[in-house]
């Protein structure tokens, strides 16, 4: 365990150095520098352009400004272009607005996924099966603004509430319950919309994991020795075909800093995906960099975890 | 590389298994069917006067809804639509829908197939690579550390970590807005599912007899891999190319959605759709055509896939 624990933190630092340098290079080979943002200005001389380039110490040589970049950010003094503030804790406060939408999120993910997956995998062929299949594909396969504002009509429609932002805005509601509800009516709709892709996705994987295990031998043993179909299906094959998706629990980490772009835009929800297409528009280097960078370092820390655990879970597997 | 003389090929299998999964077939039924509205879009839509014009301005029908009627004494005669109604509607410039969605749904496929045709080719070659020179060290002088298969996984890992929408999106916001370079993008960004299923496929297949044959006939490097590897791992990449172009056309869409899609005048069915946005209680067909068109050719490309998948697994084909 520990020499296979050493060799996999071995690899996952190379990675990182790797990591490290594709996103530095993705935004610095491309064509189109900060100072271009608009070109139109005319109050934009050669001179202003070369002024800012030595304060933003882009005209440095590019080991130099990666090796002043990754110091900076470990060491906490990175800051953005567009306002001077500090990366990290521009960083940190986005992704606090994020972790409501992430856990409920998820929550419901969990929850819908893996009933639906069981179910349809015991009952394979059932009209149950082909309903939930076609579906849940309808599900992956809807472009994610579109099923978004079919879902704010509909419920600003019918339920006559604010679902754009974290809460509505101009109006504060006194006592306990109006801000909760408030709240949680904000809440609702983009979580469940950005769960909505992701519960297809883990059903389907659940279903062809449970139907893998059904078609094995020890579940063919477990019903010859007679025993009742459920305690077959649900102690036998069940237990086994979750294994896997223990690992799932490193692949949330990831999750934590890549709020979905697409859904914070929709919602004006100010999270980290709102934050990186900001950033990006104004060509905030250092923020689209370091977010890169952490998602990656983030998704690399997830799946060392999610080997580790698969091991200490599934005796059979020793590397 | 199925054809045996015999009869009963592995391709007569698979097919047979295929045809039992009625929404696979439907699926497949409905890419045909897309992709020849594609090319009747292309022959109709293209040319200098083509026969339904999508750029055709009309100032005076501005968002009109379907099946609505050409407004006669201000609309002048060479600019009516051919079809005497606005079958889908005309948008905010009074341009017909119809005709934009007829150019925009070879546009779209042509994106499509263009990004997942580099992933594939990049996928094969990588996959290809790594499964057959494995364990060939690489080195400078004596120095061997690192073997083909180290590199080739390692870059996969990489790759696979970063928060792949975010990377497509950052790369397409800085490089100059063009159909070209969201194609490569999003090509160069889902080579990885490719790679993988090729390796693991080519690794299983170096230990069988055919292969063993056509060494000892003398056949090495790329006339091994590609005529006697590659060939019999068809299966698991025209099932990832498949649902690849499903992803490809969804990804399309979010970046239009974000404004970062294939620049107008082109018509895309996502640039359609984000455009439409902006009309949403005034003329929703603007949002409802091409949303559900969309849904619809994603919809039938992930279960033509899905029914791919099951029909090359033999352990789920037995059922």
């Amino acid at each position: 365990m520990l020499p296979f624990l050493a060799r996999a933190c071995w690899r996952k630092l190379w990675s990182l150095f790797l990591i490290s340098i594709v996103s530095f290079l993705v935004i610095h080979l491309a064509p189109g520098a900060p100072s271009q943002i608009d070109p139109l200005n005319p109050r934009f001389t050669k001179e202003q352009l070369a002024r800012y380039r030595t304060a933003f110490e882009l005209d440095r040589p590019l080991y130099v400004q990666y090796g002043l970049f990754y110091t900076r950010l470990f060491t906490g003094q990175l800051r953005a272009f567009k306002d001077n503030q500090p990366v990290l804790p521009k960083i940190l406060g986005r992704a606090w607005n994020s972790f409501p939408l992430f856990v409920v999120g998820t929550v419901l993910v969990w929850c819908f996924a893996f009933p639906l997956g069981i179910t349809s995998a015991v009952r394979r062929d059932s009209g149950f099966d082909r309903i939930t299949t076609v579906l849940v594909f309808a599900l992956i396969s809807i472009p994610g603004f579109y099923l978004s504002y079919l879902g704010i009509i509909f419920v600003v429609r019918t339920f006559q509430v604010d679902v754009i932002g974290m809460q509505t805005f101009g109006r504060d509601p006194t006592g306990f319950w109006p801000p909760v509800m408030d709240r949680t009516w904000h809440l609702v709709l983009p979580s469940l919309l950005g769960a909505a892709a992701g519960i297809a996705v883990l059903s389907r994987y659940v279903r062809s994991q449970m139907l893998e295990v059904i078609s094995s031998d020890y579940t063919r043993t477990a019903r010859a020795k007679g025993l009742p179909e459920d305690t077959v299906l649900y102690r036998h094959a069940l237990r086994n075909g979750l294994l896997p998706f223990v690992t799932m629990l490193g692949l949330l980490i990831p999750g934590l800093i890549g709020g979905s772009v697409i859904f914070e835009t929709i919602f004006a929800w100010p999270g980290i995906g709102r934050l990186g297409y900001e950033a990006i528009l104004a060509r905030d280097y250092p923020v689209v960099i370091a977010l890169n960078f952490i998602a990656a370092l983030l998704t690399v820390l997830g799946t060392l975890l999610s080997d580790v655990l698969y091991m200490l879970v599934d005796p059979r597997i020793r590397l | 590389m199925t054809t045996d003389p015999r009869g009963d090929a592995p391709g007569r299998a698979i097919w047979r298994a295929f045809r039992r999964n009625r929404p696979a077939v439907i699926g497949l039924a409905v890419v045909l069917a897309f992709f020849v509205v594609a090319l009747i879009g292309l022959v109709l839509t293209k040319g200098a006067h083509p026969i339904l014009d999508p750029r055709e301005v009309r100032l005076p029908d501005r968002l009109q809804g379907p099946f609505a009627r050409p407004n006669r004494a201000s609309v002048p005669a060479a600019s009516l639509p051919r079809l005497g109604i606005y079958l889908f509607g005309t948008d905010e410039l009074g341009r017909d829908v119809f005709a934009r969605m007829l150019e925009g749904a070879f546009v779209s496929l042509s994106v499509g197939f263009v990004a997942v045709g580099l992933a594939v080719v990049i996928g094969i070659v990588v996959g290809g690579l790594a499964g057959y020179y494995g364990p060939t060290r690489l080195g400078l002088g004596r120095l061997r550390l690192l073997t083909v298969d180290t590199v080739v996984t390692g870059l996969i890992d990489v790759m696979l970590s970063f928060p792949t929408f975010f990377l497509i999106l950052t790369v397409v916001a800085i490089l100059k807005p063009s159909i070209w370079n969201i194609m490569i993008v999003i090509g160069l960004t889902s080579w990885e599912g490719t790679a993988r299923f090729v390796r693991a496929e080519i690794l299983s297949l170096r230990e069988r007899e055919f292969v063993q044959a056509a060494q000892a006939a003398g056949a090495r490097g790329a006339r091994m891999i590609g005529v006697h590897l590659v060939p019999n791992a068809v299966g698991p990449v025209l099932v990832s190319a498949t649902l690849g172009v499903a992803g490809a056309i969804l990804t399309e869409s979010s970046l239009s959605f974000l404004g970062f899609g294939v620049p107008p005048p082109d018509a895309t069915w996502g640039n359609i759709l984000a455009d439409g946005k902006r009309f949403i209680f005034d003329a929703p067909w603007l949002t409802l055509i091409p949303g559900t068109a969309i849904l619809i050719v994603v919809l039938a490309f992930n279960l033509f896939g899905e029914g791919l998948r099951e029909a090359f697994n033999p352990r789920l084909r037995e059922g």
